[in-house]
């Protein structure tokens, strides 16, 4: 009986390539071509005053100055610095969330409900309600600090170079903690409690049932949280942005900040492109890590679902 | 067996003290911003500091949406229906795109499957000044400078991955054989999906567009740098018009505020269940 | 009419073959059953059936066409599968008449037909309800009922009785072989659980790795295994399969103990050929409390190890040349533990097999 193969669209093998057409080609045009461009322009001089200058090939000279600017290199370093430790406070506070919320049986859903709202927060919202907080003359903290008695001046929250700092990072874990908070909780939930209760059965102390059984159990769901967060780290841009704007002075310059500094205040575009590179890897080699770490987590709880 | 039950009682008032210091933290600095704005300015630095507003009022809204004599010089109206119509439509397109995308990797085995899915996620870790700066370039070459629909375009590209990883968890936990089932009662696979499986999935891909909505909504890397004026600004850049002044306006700023975070407010609450599922299923069963 | 033909069908996923070539002739009306361990490709041969993996190579015939490149739609068959696949934003009506509404049935036929299928499975009380107020018996009657309102060509079962404890399992078995008499259509199902194998099928098909093993009626299949998988996998407990060789009239057991050739067999076996020797419990019985006498028998003394009394028998288990074997005693006595018995062997219903192809010796 002779068949018809059907046209090549409707094949069950080609389906899923059309299907994800219409997201490739998206992704393509906003995302990849575009940083090809910029790859190209991060090899001339370009400067937004000078139109001609995008034919201006000068080779790595962009990376060399760069590479060799201090300014560059605080940034890069305060940048580091700045993720490690609001990742790691995300964490251990979000860990902390999680165990405290799982244990409250009474008013919980309200809890994560209201847990949610700063994930959800425009970042420029809560650079400017830090702003405020934190502002010397009339933020809600100084004020607290002398109603109370504790302090008499006010403390330069967003002006001294340890402070701003401080601020700054205490903004950012504000904001994204709840990232952790919610799918750590998620992961309490998903738990099963056989091994919890074979565990206790085996003479474990509630250490050692966190240590060996909760723990590993909630790590796949740690790295979801770090993937995701790794994906919008750069979301600090606003917020210091709206803040300090990275001064005074550049005591709170982040390596984003520099960048539009650099390719806008300072219409450098060659410039701040091959910065952009830097900072495009960086974000690039944290998602992968923490993606890597997600696989492996999962195969390893594999037999677990 | 006293000391037991001593321990348990600490054990329960600690947790309330921490659960309470917790909300403190939490909601005090949005409640601080939200009191403000019903504040008139004078109030807003009186020293020493008036906690609870004395003349609560909805002047400063009525300000900023140009009601009233003391209207200010921002044009928050239209900022508004910017990002209304902005975050509206690049959130449509983005749920097509990704209902599309999503269901592939659901239901489909094929080659570079993992590979394509980690470089979709990959472009989402561009960071938005980053992006901007070629997209700046090009965009001020083709006209879409200071104009919606070149903001949409970005903001579409930004939610696609995400929504992406949404709706395939959303899809994987649909067993298949429900639209195996439609198909051997009669539908085609294009029936199958719209009667079977998309009725199915419809609250989580509900939940990814709100999430979209949200992401387009609260921009402003890319939105402060594509933008220049009342055609294309969005409430988050309008925001920053504030401090270009010579002095803060802090009640009118604080009332913007409100205004952004509003809907964040609503759609969160709206959305909190299924974005939690979502996340977690297609994180760990892959 | 709806015979299925399998010809030389094939399936392969990139350049893994899972699927080595079935051909099958299904009859009108037949109960076909495809019997294997997991991984056999039991389920991909109905899934290449129903039109829902493609078919790499061979043909698929429902009816008098080829329906290989045929969507699942146009195959005309309903498939009741592991989970029910119930649709759960529908009502159980909803359900049952969804195939109907799909191709375009006026209101009067679908109602009609709806209670029809309720009426067969006892689903009246049920129609408006949900599935998930369903219980997993009520599930699995409502996933039969939605593949009997369309009068289909073929019924197709994918392991439908897996996910039910066992007392239900059996109940839904006797449900499904009713109701096989009552809507008189071919069935093919596919089972892991030989006991639903032997008790459905008008025919069962033994397969593994891929392959058919075996083909005929469920008494063929139990009587007449044609190697030692389909001795070892129909029928339970399992029959005893035990290495020896033939020396001259007697098949010797590796510790020296001998029975003699069944007669029926003798002239099929050769010298110093290596065999093996499978015998059911049934047929490894004291002395005294076998079922019936056997024409052929022999006799062996063995050592009790173990007892297991189920009521009407008990299972003994005992070692010949070393090797767990295991016996019956039907009218059963109390056992103890090292008891030496004479153990009646009827060797009219023993088996040899060939120790290097497990063929079957008969069936050379």
């Amino acid at each position: 009986m002779a068949t018809k193969r059907p046209p090549f669209w409707q094949r069950e093998k080609y389906t899923p390539f059309l299907l994800l057409l219409p997201a490739i080609l998206t992704l393509l045009f906003v995302v990849l071509l575009p940083l090809l461009f910029s790859l190209y322009t991060s090899f001339t001089g370009y400067r937004l005053i000078r139109p001609e200058s995008l034919w201006q090939w000068v080779g790595f000279r962009n990376y060399q100055r760069i590479f060799a600017d201090g300014d560059f290199w605080t940034a890069f370093g305060r940048t580091i610095i700045f993720l490690t430790i609001a990742l790691n406070l995300e964490f251990l506070f979000g860990l902390g969330i999680a165990l405290l919320i799982n244990k409250i049986t009474w008013g919980q859903r309200t809890l994560r409900t209201i847990m949610m709202f700063p994930m959800m927060f425009s970042p420029i919202l809560v650079g400017y309600q830090f702003k405020f907080v934190f502002n010397d003359n009339i933020g809600i903290l100084n004020n607290a600090l002398q109603s109370l008695g504790l302090s008499d001046g006010a403390i330069p929250w967003l002006v001294d170079k340890y402070l701003a700092n401080f601020s700054i990072i205490f903004a950012e874990v504000w904001m994204s903690t709840s990232v952790f908070a919610i799918l750590l909780l998620a992961g309490l939930f998903a738990m099963p409690r056989d091994p919890l209760e074979a565990a206790k059965v085996d003479g474990c102390n509630p250490w050692q049932v966190f240590r060996h059984i909760t723990l590993p159990f909630l790590m796949p769901f740690v790295f979801i949280a770090m993937t995701i967060r790794s994906l919008d780290v750069a979301r600090a841009y606003d917020i210091v942005d709206v803040m300090t704007g990275g001064g005074p002075a550049g005591r709170t310059e982040l390596l984003w900040t520099l960048i539009a500094r650099t390719g806008y205040d300072n219409a450098r575009m060659g410039q701040a492109n091959a910065m952009a590179y830097v900072s495009i890897l960086l974000s690039i080699a944290f998602t992968y890590y923490f993606f890597t770490k997600l696989l492996a987590a999962r195969k390893y709880m594999g037999g677990a679902e | 067996m006293m000391n037991g039950k001593l321990r348990k009682q600490i054990g329960a008032i600690a947790t309330w003290v921490l659960t309470f210091i917790l909300m403190v933290i939490i909601c005090v600095p949005g409640l601080w911003v939200v009191l403000t704005a019903f504040r008139p300015n004078g109030e807003v630095l009186a020293k020493p500091p008036v906690w609870i507003p004395e003349n609560p009022s909805l002047n400063n809204f009525a300000k900023i949406f140009g009601f009233g004599a003391d209207q200010v010089a921002i044009p928050v109206p239209a900022y508004f229906a910017n990002s209304l119509i902005i975050a509206l439509t690049s959130t449509a397109i983005a749920l097509l795109i990704g209902m599309s995308g999503g269901y592939a990797f659901a239901r489909y085995r094929f080659r570079f499957k993992n590979g394509l899915f980690l470089g979709l996620m990959l472009s989402r870790t561009v960071p938005g000044i980053a992006l901007s700066l070629p997209i700046f370039m090009i965009w001020s070459r083709i006209g879409l400078i200071d104009a919606k629909l070149g903001l949409i375009i970005v903001y579409v590209a930004l939610n696609v991955p995400f929504t992406i990883w949404l709706i395939d968890g959303f899809f994987r936990q649909i067993p298949k054989e429900m639209s195996e089932a439609a198909q051997v009662d009669g539908c085609t696979r294009w029936q199958a999906f719209w009667k079977i499986e998309f009725p199915l999935a419809k609250s989580g891909i509900a939940s990814a567009g709100i999430f979209a909505f949200l992401t387009s909504w609260n921009e402003y890397a890319l939105a402060s740098n594509l933008t220049r004026s009342t055609d294309s600004k969005t409430l988050p850049v309008g925001l920053m018009d504030f401090t270009a002044q010579f002095t803060i306006d802090w009640a009118g700023m604080s009332a913007m505020a409100v205004i952004i975070i509003i809907p964040a407010l609503i759609l969160t609450f709206l959305v909190q269940k299924h974005l939690i599922a979502g996340l977690t299923f297609g994180g760990v069963k892959g | 009419m709806a015979e299925i033909t399998l010809n030389n069908v094939i399936k392969r996923y990139g350049k893994v073959e899972v699927v080595h070539g079935i051909d099958l002739d299904i009859a009108h009306n037949e109960f076909v059953v495809l019997v294997g361990p997991s991984g056999c490709g039991k389920s991909t041969t109905l899934r290449m059936i129903a039109g829902l993996e493609d078919i790499s190579d061979g043909t698929v015939s429902i009816g008098p066409g080829v329906v290989n490149d045929l969507p699942p739609r146009k195959r005309n068959i309903s498939m009741v599968f592991q989970n029910y696949a119930l649709y759960p934003h529908m009502s159980v009506r909803e359900n049952l008449g969804f195939g109907l509404k799909i191709a375009k049935q006026d209101e009067a036929t679908i109602t009609a037909r709806v209670n029809e299928a309720a009426d067969i499975l006892g689903l009246d009380e049920l129609l408006e309800r949900t599935p998930a107020e369903l219980s997993g018996g009520q599930r699995q009657r409502v996933a039969m009922g939605r593949a009997i309102v369309r009068h289909p060509e073929a019924f197709l079962f994918d392991e439908p009785l897996s996910n039910l404890d066992a007392k239900l399992r059996v109940q839904m078995r006797t449900e499904i072989k009713k109701l096989h008499q009552k809507v008189k259509t071919t069935v093919v199902y596919v089972t892991h659980d030989q006991v639903e194998a032997m008790t459905l099928a008008d025919r069962i098909v033994v397969m593994k790795d891929g392959h058919i093993e075996q083909v005929g009626t469920p008494m063929e299949v139990f009587n007449h295994p044609v190697n030692t998988f389909v001795a070892s996998f129909i029928g339970s407990p399992p029959m005893n399969l035990l290495p020896a060789t033939i020396r001259g009239t007697e098949v010797v057991f590796t510790d020296g103990k001998s029975l003699p050739v069944p007669t029926r067999l003798a002239d099929r076996v050769r010298d110093g050929q290596e065999v093996i020797f499978g015998l059911r419990p049934d047929d490894l019985t004291p002395v005294g409390h076998g079922i019936a006498e056997s024409g052929d028998s022999a006799r062996l003394t063995l050592d009790v190890v173990l007892s297991e009394p189920l009521g009407t028998e008990t299972i003994l288990y005992t070692s010949i040349a070393g090797l767990e074997a295991q016996g019956k005693m039907f009218g059963p006595r109390d056992v103890t533990p090292g008891e030496t018995l004479e153990f009646d062997i009827a060797m009219d219903r023993a088996h040899l097999f060939d120790a290097a192809t497990g063929n079957s010796v008969r069936s050379d």
